[in-house]
């Protein structure tokens, strides 16, 4: 069971880490999860992506990350498995409705959204109360959700831009719906004010809707790229930070690499851009993820298509294509299994409050809590 | 049917003094009698008037199985076997039974000399208690507070896949998803390298046993990789009897530190030198490994008071500390404390609690389930509304039942027990030198033996031997009565030859002097006195033959 070269390459990043890392947890779950979600300040939901029966976990933080001042006494470095319950298929999307116990999963087969209850203190079991038809019955690919960040409960969900709904969850009546010509995938949604969202299609075309208004909504195109058939993926600055729709970014990144900034007021302008070192190790990009760091002005984080996550500051870079170098790289899921396994990063978040505070996760079911050390900084 | 009963008498749906009662094929068993940790009065103890109100327990228990030396199970061992009273036997591993009363007289000498405690068992007592004591090997009895990943000193826990009809298992931390050992190592180098680099001094207070050998590998190894220079110290003293065991029991460990010992003494360290009092006040950087670790007395207090005034010192706590201890109060934030002579003690040092206990978490119990295959799980150690989705997890995955029992609450079990029956070779030679067909599932075969409750199935005659007796014979006898005028020889070849028409194969002989045997039954003709013609058949046959006989009367009429 000696395998003393794994052993040493584990050796010499972890030595490298007591410099890089302030903090560092490594968690091994049973199965590998696609989602992270944010279901409080401190807890997060996981779930399977198997093909049958799998396990939706709500997990908390462990309480040493979040002592200041009396760290030293606390002793505590483990994940807690405060709810749980099984699911009948596998789970692609997870996303929290804020101010309730319930999260809403779509299992990438189909267009129909099971809804779950987490439960509180007198049981530490996840139970399904309930689901959500989608628009169409059709969907490859599975339909992408965003919760809306206001006192009823709804979802917006779809695969494609021509079946985006908005449904109010407790009745499963349909609110709004996105008018459109097209019948893009999409690769998220996501609400960027109480009303207005934006539908990011796979081909970087970006449709931005009010949900107030029956108008059409705008459609921005994907930037010029190099690459021919390149998929994007997109993420807006959004939340507390944005109460101005108009002074809102967006980054788009795609499957070549480019990442380019825009403002959610002037689309056709590209405010600044860069081509990353992204490293693809594999050509199925099912997964990749491009988000912005809510307490780092910014910063982006990108995974998906290695086994690393990378930070990028984006404040550096210029209108013109030119390279970037990464400001930080977690190798910590690579650097931990064997070299031929080809483990990817499935999922990352930030931490909404601590600036380099970042979970992740990755295709050999690890589960990583990391707050980097910005080298660049005199810190 | 039979069944197994399960009472958690502490520890079901709680967290300390594990002990736990079973009355399995008629014997009555204690597995486990611990301490609780948390509390001063009777609620410390497990509650032994299930048992019995009054009086001692040695009728009403066959054996007590200690787990492993931790206080939580094995705590309140003296108390129950002096105090209250039993007089049976106690298993435990080899280095339990060196480690047990070590850790007992410990925790003996701190809630008696620091707390004053009067109601307690005495050093007399725990002597008097490790006497009842039986050690065992390993295979005999599985270890308590597994974790499925290897200690750097000890090995994996690893189990048969032995089918118990029920498997007891903690599930405290089953609903945890522990980090990684590299982790916590990461986070213990991390502090004490910060620590040197600035000057400061690190003590590290540690039990004599266990985590203070992994330690040490730990940071030799990170020493020689990072070329550092700061000393490392280690106590003497009781350290040094800990050592002394685990070189006696180096089997019990893990392959890597066997291997190691073999090449070079791994318990004797390039790195780390023996200390010596004097040196707590030399000046700049360096490490110490102290005992006792609770900083209660000795030595790793004395070095305590000499550093607790640099803020640029720290000590690092590795395990759990008892009420009533300086690493205790340390622990829970004091940074004032009472000293001998109403002296106080500014903690000005930084204090880290870092925790390397050995439980396993929901993967390694799912894990253990997986290998031993058992027919029921039992829950022990945690609360019931945090143990719902485990038991769930635990009944979907194995579809097997899970009871989770509060103290004092029974849970019953039917088995079916299957006997394990050995044969004698001599019996089985015999069967084969019989010839006819091999046994096959779909035509057994018969055969006649003794069942000796002691080993094994062996011939009758083995067995009449064994037991000194003699063999009885049986033998039954019938006349049957023929008219035929044919002499008596002629009748019987008459007899002879219908029978070898009807009785295909069955051995039937005719045999010269004047008999057929068909099998073992033996036929006679004779003529009766009054009519010649009167023929009476003998028909003799021995005690087993039962089928045959009933056939050929039946063919012969």
């Amino acid at each position: 069971m000696d395998e003393p070269e794994c052993d040493d390459v584990l050796d010499d990043w972890f030595i490298e880490s007591l410099k890089t890392y302030k903090d560092l947890y490594v968690y091994q779950l049973e199965c590998p999860t696609k989602v992270i979600e944010w279901t409080s300040g401190r807890t997060v939901c996981v779930a399977g992506y198997g093909s049958s029966k799998n396990e939706i976990l709500e997990l908390r933080l462990p309480p040493k990350l979040f002592a200041n001042e009396n760290k030293g006494l606390c002793a505590e470095r483990d994940f807690k498995v405060v709810h749980g319950g099984f699911t009948d298929g596998p789970v692609h999307c997870l996303k929290h409705v804020p101010g309730t116990r319930c999260v809403v999963s779509n299992d990438g087969r189909s267009s129909e959204l099971q809804v779950w209850e987490l439960g509180g203190e007198d049981s530490d079991v996840i139970r399904r109360t309930g689901s959500v038809a989608g628009r169409s019955v059709v969907s490859e690919g599975g339909s992408r959700i965003a919760a809306r960040l206001s006192s009823q409960p709804q979802v917006l969900h779809g695969a494609r831009s021509g079946d985006v709904q908005l449904t109010e969850l407790t009745s499963g009546q349909p609110l709004y719906k996105l008018e459109t010509d097209s019948a893009d995938p999409l690769s998220s949604l996501q609400f960027v004010t109480d009303a207005v969202f934006l539908a990011c299609c796979c081909n970087g075309n970006v449709y931005i809707a009010d949900t107030r208004t029956a108008a059409a909504p705008q459609l921005s195109p994907p930037p010029v790229s190099s690459g021919e058939s390149v998929l994007w993926w997109t993420d807006a600055s959004s939340g507390s930070s944005c109460l101005d729709p108009t002074s809102c970014r967006i980054v788009r990144l795609s499957s070549s690499g480019q990442a380019v900034i825009s403002d959610l007021r002037n689309q056709r302008e590209a405010a600044s851009q860069a081509q990353l070192d992204v490293q693809s190790h594999h050509c199925n990009l099912d997964d990749v993820t491009v988000s912005w760091a809510p307490a780092l002005d910014g910063c982006i984080a990108v995974s998906g298509f290695s086994g690393a996550v990378q930070i990028y500051n984006t404040s550096v870079w210029r209108t013109e294509l030119q390279e970037a170098q990464p400001l930080f790289q977690h190798r910590g899921h690579t650097v931990s299994s064997q070299p031929d396994d080809g483990v990817f990063v499935t999922s990352h978040v930030w931490h909404p409050e601590r600036p380099r505070t970042l979970l992740s996760a990755a295709s050999d079911g690890s589960v990583h809590v990391w707050d980097w050390v910005d080298q660049s900084a005199g810190s | 049917m039979p069944e197994i009963k399960v009472t958690p008498l502490g520890a079901g749906q709680d967290v300390g003094r594990s002990c736990i009662l079973v009355s399995i094929g008629g014997k009555n068993i204690m597995l486990d009698c611990g301490m609780h940790m948390g509390f001063n009065d009777d609620r410390r103890f497990p509650d032994f008037s299930y048992i019995t109100q009054n009086g001692r327990l040695t009728e009403f228990l066959d054996c007590v199985i200690i787990s492993h030396f931790h206080l939580d199970h094995c705590g309140a061992l003296p108390f129950m076997s002096e105090m209250v009273g039993y007089d049976g036997p106690i298993y435990m591993t080899h280095p339990t039974k060196a480690i047990c009363p070590i850790l007992l007289e410990d925790f003996r000498k701190i809630t008696v000399d620091k707390k004053g405690e009067t109601n307690f068992f005495t050093s007399q007592m725990i002597k008097d208690c490790m006497k009842k004591v039986v050690p065992l090997n390993l295979h005999q009895t599985v270890q308590g507070d597994y974790n499925m990943t290897p200690d750097r000193h000890l090995g994996a826990a690893w189990i048969d896949k032995c089918r118990p009809d029920m498997l007891i298992s903690e599930s405290t931390y089953a609903t945890t998803i522990r980090d990684s050992k590299r982790c916590r190592e990461r986070d213990f180098l991390k502090k004490v390298h910060e620590s040197i680099e600035r000057g400061g001094k690190v003590l590290i207070p540690v039990f004599a046993l266990g985590r203070a050998q992994e330690l040490c590998i730990l940071l030799e190894t990170f020493w020689e990789r990072m070329n550092l220079k700061a000393p490392i110290y280690f106590s003497t003293g009781l350290t040094e009897k800990a050592n002394h065991y685990y070189k006696l029991f180096i089997t019990w460990t893990n392959q890597k530190i066997r291997k190691t010992f073999v090449q070079r003494n791994m318990f004797e360290f390039k790195h780390i030198k023996p200390f010596d009092r004097s040196y707590a006040d030399n000046p700049g950087p360096m490490v110490v490994f102290a005992t006792p670790g609770m900083l209660h007395a000795g030595q790793s207090l004395q070095i305590f008071k000499k550093w607790a005034g640099n803020e640029k010192n720290m000590v690092i706590m590795p395990g759990y500390c008892v009420q009533g201890t300086i690493g205790h109060k340390i622990l829970n934030g004091q940074r004032k404390l009472e000293m001998e002579g109403r002296a106080t003690l500014d903690v000005k040092l930084q204090v880290e609690y870092m925790s390397f206990s050995a439980h396993a978490d929901a993967k390694g119990i799912m894990q253990l389930i997986r290998m031993a295959e058992p027919r029921n799980m039992l829950l022990v150690h945690g609360e019931a509304a945090k143990m719902e989705f485990l038991k769930g997890k635990i009944e979907q995955e194995f579809s097997i039942d899970c009871y989770m029992p509060a103290n004092g609450e029974t849970t019953t079990v039917t088995t079916n027990p299957s006997v394990p029956v050995d044969i004698s070779l001599n019996l089985l030679k015999r069967e084969m030198a019989l010839g006819g067909p091999l046994p096959d599932p779909k035509k057994p075969r018969a055969m006649h033996g003794t069942l000796i409750m002691k080993e094994n199935l062996v011939s009758s005659e083995q067995a009449l031997k064994e037991l000194g007796l003699n063999e009885h014979q049986l033998r039954f006898t019938c006349r049957v009565q023929l008219q035929d005028p044919h002499s008596d020889n002629d009748t019987l070849h008459r007899i002879y030859t219908h029978l070898k028409s009807v009785l295909k194969g069955y051995t039937i002989q005719h045999l010269p002097d004047g008999t057929v045997m068909v099998e073992s039954i033996v036929i006679k003709v004779s003529s009766s006195a009054e009519d010649a013609n009167t023929k009476v058949l003998l028909l003799s046959w021995s005690y087993q033959v039962k089928k045959t006989k009933h056939f050929s009367l039946s063919l012969l009429h």
